[in-house]
């Protein structure tokens, strides 16, 4: 069976911009969630969120951070076309890059196959009311409007016309929109598709940047975000816990077979082991409660792996803070894992970064290198008072130095998609 | 492909109605599009005719929750389901879709642009204060790309490996590809793949006009069709026995080709060099407009309706708006 080796890394997250930054934002034990600074969000009932520490993202600061001058024909063509108003695209640029860089790829590795998580388009309510007249949208109005190439909502590919555009990467792209599910399952299946020898390489990962108007006020209309405007409205698995906090960034990864990992020489910074999908088929509105379903995905990533439940060393929790998931994510540890459930470490980074929705797999599984990078698993920020509901050894806020060697990632999306993903130290 | 798969069931709806029977055949002019009449009126394109009651996906109240994609999705997986009477089980079936962008209803909008106005611009101080109030509390679950999936997998009561992925064409060849692999990999026994989608949405087709791929002879249609796939069957619709992408197929030679593209001058190139590579095969042609992350499932379902018709081998082509083309292989035996 081809093994599938981590070689590159790239992440943008709340903390920063870098995986450096990511990995020493978890080990502070502090949480990102502020005030919000991209837009004016005072007037919202919620206006705190994890937002990358980039309020405006200026043109040339973005091509110094892809390594290339402001003048580069391509980032000009992007930028006056408004890519960019789509804050995901640039989170997606920069992290691959990183990826890139780190996993030591070349020219010649310029069509590689791409796996990504993408979040919902941005609609751009100001492109609307540029055409709103009288109490209602003048359509026949719309195509003389004077607006940027991107108008009314970005493109839902947008992000992978960027890569290929502005960092000329031309492989066949695989877009998975399975809301907060599509970054593990873009892993997952860029894993897929290297076991299978379709390639040897692949770029996977996700990217989602929901905190603007509407994208955030939907989640407050749905009654998902904690009403708390502070950097402690998270709380994965604490009896206080009232809702999620929102989240921005993207985690990407360079996934290549192992064989042909070490005939260059690349590092080998983790492995993707195993991995399962199941869909609740419960309800619209909140996750089975039984966690069956959830459950079914956690063993099927462990038959993939190969590996009974007591090889797990550590569970990165889907844990949003929210009533209803997180004592349904504890039944289906408790389900999946039987008595190891009660033993092996469990911890949420949502309370810290908040809930990246698409992008959110995709970064818990970047934490889950961590402990392989620097010998400590994230804390559970926020989680000081346990529910009874959700019986599990639930870490809390400071990191804890522990050996792991296998490390499952839950992922339980909007709609009933469930992911779990399980690593291997290198 | 390891080795053949079996189609033990199918369910669609599109322009000719529910089901696949007449896909093949189907030939009508462009009418006047019901959905787009008042965003963009004069639009002539391919509609699903009314539906009863008891042929559409679930309820009044759950129909609300759903864009157009997620209900004519929900159709065909309902469906297929029942076809291929699979009716216990069901929490490992796997599900694999094409799906559109978001497909929300637009009538939520106006309300929330009204109330977000100040001194005629949008203010983000009033859309805190007033027009986030406007809309539904449940319009985020018509905005979900994924819940063009996940609709109908909660009424059927779907619970196997699934995926989502975007296509305006080859995600949904992606999903067929993905749900063959399932079975492969015996992540499941029993997975249905398919697509679903509509192209007469205000923002899509503003965004196609702005393309330009209006202008190039795109006409819009919609619909959703589901396969439903099994490693082994006794007496299947038909067997599955090559899909990739690109166009072209290897030998043995099939007996008719079913080819659509998103524009006439596409489909002229494409049947040139099919004819090319298979000369003297009946080519016929899809005659039901652009679908996008529908449009490879609904030219599956005219293959197999040709396979009905006495082929024995059908070879599908379809390329979607985005340039990526697909083929299917399908046999009626091996």
């Amino acid at each position: 069976m081809i093994t599938v080796a981590i070689t590159g890394l790239g992440v943008v997250s709340p903390f920063g911009i870098g995986t450096k930054s990511f990995f020493d934002g978890l080990l502070s034990a502090q949480s990102a969630v502020r005030p919000i600074a991209s837009f004016d969000a005072s007037r919202l009932p919620v206006n705190h969120a994890a937002e990358v520490p980039v309020p405006r993202i200026e043109a040339a600061w973005l091509a110094a951070g892809l390594r290339r001058k402001a003048e580069d024909p391509a980032m000009l063509q992007a930028w006056k076309a408004g890519w960019f108003r789509d804050r995901k695209v640039a989170w997606a640029l920069l992290a691959a890059q990183e990826a890139w860089e780190q996993a030591g790829l070349r020219d010649t590795d310029l069509e590689i196959p791409m796996s990504l998580g993408l979040g919902l388009e941005q609609a751009l309510l100001h492109d609307f009311t540029l055409i709103f007249e009288q109490g209602a949208i003048q359509w026949c109005a719309e195509p003389l409007a004077t607006l940027p190439t991107v108008r009314l909502r970005t493109p839902v590919d947008l992000t992978v016309r960027a890569l290929k555009a502005v960092l000329g990467l031309g492989g066949q792209p695989t877009l998975h929109v399975s809301a907060c599910a599509a970054g593990a399952l873009a892993v997952a299946h860029g894993a897929a598709l290297i076991r299978r020898g379709s390639t040897s390489l692949v770029l996977c990962g996700a990217t989602d940047a929901m905190i603007n108007p509407l994208g955030l006020g939907g989640m407050i209309r749905l009654g998902a975000t904690s009403p708390r405007n502070s950097p402690e409205a998270c709380r994965p698995f604490d009896r206080r816990r009232d809702g999620l906090a929102m989240g921005e960034g993207s985690a990407i990864f360079v996934l290549e077979a192992e064989g042909h990992a070490k005939a260059r020489g690349a590092r080998v910074l983790g492995r993707v082991r195993g991995w399962g999908s199941t869909q609740d088929g419960y309800r619209v509105t909140a996750p089975r409660p039984d966690g069956a379903a959830a459950s079914r995905a956690i063993r099927r990533a462990l038959d993939t792996a190969g590996l009974p439940p007591e090889a797990l060393d550590y569970v990165n929790a889907h844990g949003t803070g929210t009533p209803l998931n997180d004592p349904a994510e504890a039944q289906a540890i408790h389900l999946a894992l039987g008595d190891h459930a009660a033993s092996v470490p469990v911890s949420s980074i949502k309370g810290a970064v908040g809930h990246l929705m698409a992008a959110a797999g995709a970064l818990e599984l970047a934490a889950c290198l961590l402990p392989f990078e620097r010998g400590f698993i994230p804390g559970t920020v926020h989680h000081q008072q346990p529910d009874p509901d959700c019986p599990l050894r639930v870490l809390t806020a400071e990191a804890v130095r522990h050996d792991v060697h296998f490390a499952l990632s839950n992922s339980f999306g909007f709609g009933g998609q469930n992911a779990s993903v399980i690593l291997e130290a290198p | 492909m390891k080795r053949p798969v079996a189609v033990v069931g199918a369910g669609a709806v599109g322009p000719w109605g529910l089901g696949r029977r007449g896909a093949s055949t189907y030939h009508d002019v462009p009418r006047p599009s019901r959905q787009l009449h008042v965003s963009h009126p004069g639009v002539v394109g391919f509609e699903i005719p009314e539906l009863l009651p008891n042929q559409d996906a679930g309820d009044g109240r759950q129909r609300k929750l759903m864009s157009q994609g997620a209900r004519l999705g929900a159709i065909a997986i309902r469906d297929a389901l029942l076809e291929a009477r699979w009716t216990e089980g069901r929490e490992g079936t796997g599900c694999f879709m094409g799906v559109g962008a978001s497909g929300a209803h637009m009538e939520e909008l106006p309300a929330v642009l009204e109330g977000s106005l100040q001194d005629r611009r949008f203010s983000e101080a009033a859309f805190g204060e007033r027009g986030l109030y406007a809309c539904n509390p449940l319009f985020v679950f018509q905005l979900m790309h994924n819940f063009s999936l996940c609709h109908g997998a909660i009424l059927a009561g779907i619970g196997g490996p699934n995926g989502a992925y975007y296509s305006r064409g080859g995600g949904t060849w992606t999903a067929l590809e993905e749900a063959i692999a399932a079975l492969e990999e015996s992540s499941c026994s029993r997975v249905l793949a398919g697509g679903t989608d509509s192209a007469h949405h205000a923002v899509t087709w503003a965004e196609f006009r702005g393309e330009g791929v209006v202008d190039s002879g795109l006409v819009p249609s919609e619909g959703a069709a589901v396969l439903a796939l099994e490693r082994e069957a006794d007496a299947p619709l038909a067997w599955i026995t090559s899909v990739g992408g690109g166009f072209m197929a290897e030998p043995p030679a099939p007996d008719a080709i079913f080819l659509s593209a998103w524009n006439p001058t596409l489909l002229g190139s494409l049947e040139e060099a099919l004819g090319q590579h298979h000369p003297g095969i009946p080519v016929h042609h899809g005659r039901f407009g652009e679908a996008l992350a529908a449009g490879p499932a609904l030219t599956w379902m005219a293959g197999l309706d040709l396979l009905e018709q006495g082929y024995d081998s059908v070879l599908v082509v379809a390329q979607g708006v985005d340039g990526q083309a697909g083929h299917l292989c399908l046999r009626r035996h091996l």
